[in-house]
């Protein structure tokens, strides 16, 4: 197959995912959740979910509606199921978080929200799954980057199966009760398959792609992204069956979280080698704004598995938990896909500009969209904000935390402007903005 | 130069006017095409881009179908878009190559 077509909601969940992230960040400027809540209380569950489900599963869902064809040269199976996926997730979300309100006092409202919110979101997660995995399957055999998403859904499976089982712990049903400890044991398990498997492994895959196309590097050893692929998979199935069983027998998740966390370590060395490998074999030296801002979200990467083991060392990894997924949630995803999307979303609107002209007049290029000086000090300011909120959280500073959040709510902001320039092409020069039979695209639908 | 040279000379230069989107450059400088030639008025082009899968493909092929059309002379164009050889960046030409910051190391 030859080329694949614009996915029409992918600017919807990208639209979507950017409000959820600025609702969450103005809550935590606000002092709403940790650190001034506790790190499992109901408020601090309203923000994590708001970023891991509003913002970053959001995105990453829009994403991989566009991006798995282009990895499989195959199109999307059911294009007409993406909108009902969207409309789930979003009621889902908006559900449980009222659920989590009503669980800290802020709302009244019944039991059942928790596990009526978290059923509406399993079922938009299984339209998303069942859609790109059957893209996938028809697919066979994977390429490389391919097979981390491929990973990544089957973890989102497992995030989305002990969300649903939390909701009915929290909710009190009595089918529960026979359940005592998956609350407190089921957590770290949870947490290990959304943010680890589906958030980090999705994106690392898709990264050595998006890197190489980017970058001009040559991607087609076979051998790139194997061990890191083998490594982190290996980790996931350790931390997920591993912890499922470690529950079940009631033995404790030490060992299995030191082994899972070992083939972690190892997964992400070898992909920061991968990484390297490519920006030093790239033919196209001079980097575009999103390729150099990717950088800093591998520092960030980096920066966590440095962090981790450290913590892990000094036996102080439970009280600086909350730092560390922070920096795995902003420094690390967040900038990763802001940085992608400010190359995406121009990317997304160009084609639909002026791909329909192109050959019968002149055309501006995708750099024509965006004005890279302006976008970079947002960018300088989101990774400064992020790195020091997570210095902040360390340190036990929460007001300092609510500033450094508010740099990064700002920069946010500046951001999303951004990108909504590019989608009005308000950034590129006449005459050729508007050539004859070029059309602005709808701001949060594609035309395709 | 034959006549069929110089109208293969005009369609190349009118392919000119399509460009890679993500690279900001013409696709005949970038080395996208890899033949053209005329038969009775029908031109034959051979393309490719740089990745199988990419959404920006389909609006190449038809691009260069567009643009070829205009030039005088060319009744109908017939465009195939193949991956063999795979494009690789050592095709793009010299001048373009400056402009992407391409390394001399590489």
């Amino acid at each position: 197959m030859i080329g694949t077509s614009l996915c029409k909601w992918a600017i919807s969940y990208f639209a979507a995912a950017i409000v959820w992230l600025l609702l969450a960040e103005v809550l935590m400027v606000a002092g709403f959740g940790f650190p001034n809540d506790d790190i499992g209380g109901p408020d601090t569950l309203v923000i994590v979910h708001m970023v891991c489900i509003g913002w970053l599963s959001m995105v990453v869902c829009g994403a991989l509606f566009q991006f798995v064809p282009v990895l499989v040269a195959r199109p999307l199976y059911a294009e007409r199921w993406t909108l009902p996926a969207l409309a789930l997730l979003t009621l889902g979300l908006t559900i449980l978080l009222a659920g989590f309100l009503a669980l800290g006092g802020h709302i009244n409202g019944p039991r059942w929200l928790l596990p009526v919110g978290a059923g509406l979101l399993i079922a938009g997660f299984v339209l998303v799954v069942a859609n790109l995995g059957m893209t996938l399957w028809l697919a066979r055999p994977l390429p490389g980057p391919a097979r981390f998403a491929a990973v990544g859904l089957a973890c989102i499976c497992v995030t989305a199966a002990f969300g649903g089982m939390f909701s009915l712990v929290l909710s009190g049903a009595a089918v529960a009760a026979r359940w005592p400890e998956l609350l407190v044991s089921g957590v770290p398990i949870h947490a290990i398959a959304g943010l680890g498997g589906w958030l980090t492994f999705t994106a690392m895959g898709v990264s050595y792609r998006l890197l190489a196309m980017f970058m001009l590097a040559p991607d087609s050893d076979a051998r790139l992204g194997r061990l890191a692929w083998l490594a982190g998979a290996a980790a996931l199935a350790v931390g997920v069956v591993g912890g499922v069983l470690a529950l079940w027998r009631a033995t404790g998740l030490n060992l299995v979280l030191l082994v899972a966390g070992a083939a972690a370590l190892l997964s992400l060395i070898a992909y920061g080698h991968d990484v390297l490998g490519l920006y030093r074999t790239r033919k196209r030296r001079a980097l575009e704004l999103n390729t150099r801002m990717s950088i800093l979200s591998l520092a960030s990467l980096a920066a966590v598995a440095i962090l981790g083991a450290a913590l892990l060392a000094t036996g102080s990894f439970q009280p600086h938990v909350g730092a560390l997924v922070f920096l795995v949630a902003f420094g690390w995803l967040t900038g990763l896909v802001l940085a992608n999307l400010y190359k995406i979303v121009p990317f997304l609107t160009w084609l639909e500009a002026y791909g329909p002209v192109m050959g019968r007049v002149p055309t501006p290029r995708v750099q024509d969209l965006v004005a890279e000086r302006r976008a970079t000090k947002w960018f300088v300011l989101f990774f400064a904000g992020s790195w020091a909120a997570t210095l902040m959280l360390l340190v036990d500073a929460a007001l300092g935390f609510r500033v450094a959040l508010a740099v990064v709510t700002l920069a946010t902001l500046g951001l999303g402007e951004e990108l909504i320039r590019a989608r009005r092409l308000a950034d590129v020069a006449e005459p050729l903005r508007l050539p004859t039979g070029a059309a602005v695209p709808h701001l949060l639908i594609s035309r395709n | 130069m034959t006549a069929n040279d110089d109208l293969v000379t005009q369609i190349r230069q009118a392919l000119k006017v399509v460009i890679d989107p993500e690279l900001g450059h013409n696709i005949v400088d970038l080395g996208f095409v890899y033949d053209v030639s005329v038969d009775d008025g029908v031109a034959h082009i051979t393309m490719t881009a740089t990745t199988r899968g990419c959404p920006a493909a389909s609006f190449l092929k038809e691009g260069v179908a567009n643009s070829a059309c205009l030039v005088p002379g060319v009744e109908s164009v017939d465009v195939t878009m193949t991956f063999d050889p795979p494009w690789q960046p050592w095709m793009i030409s010299p001048g373009v190559k400056a402009s992407l910051g391409f390394a001399e190391v590489n």
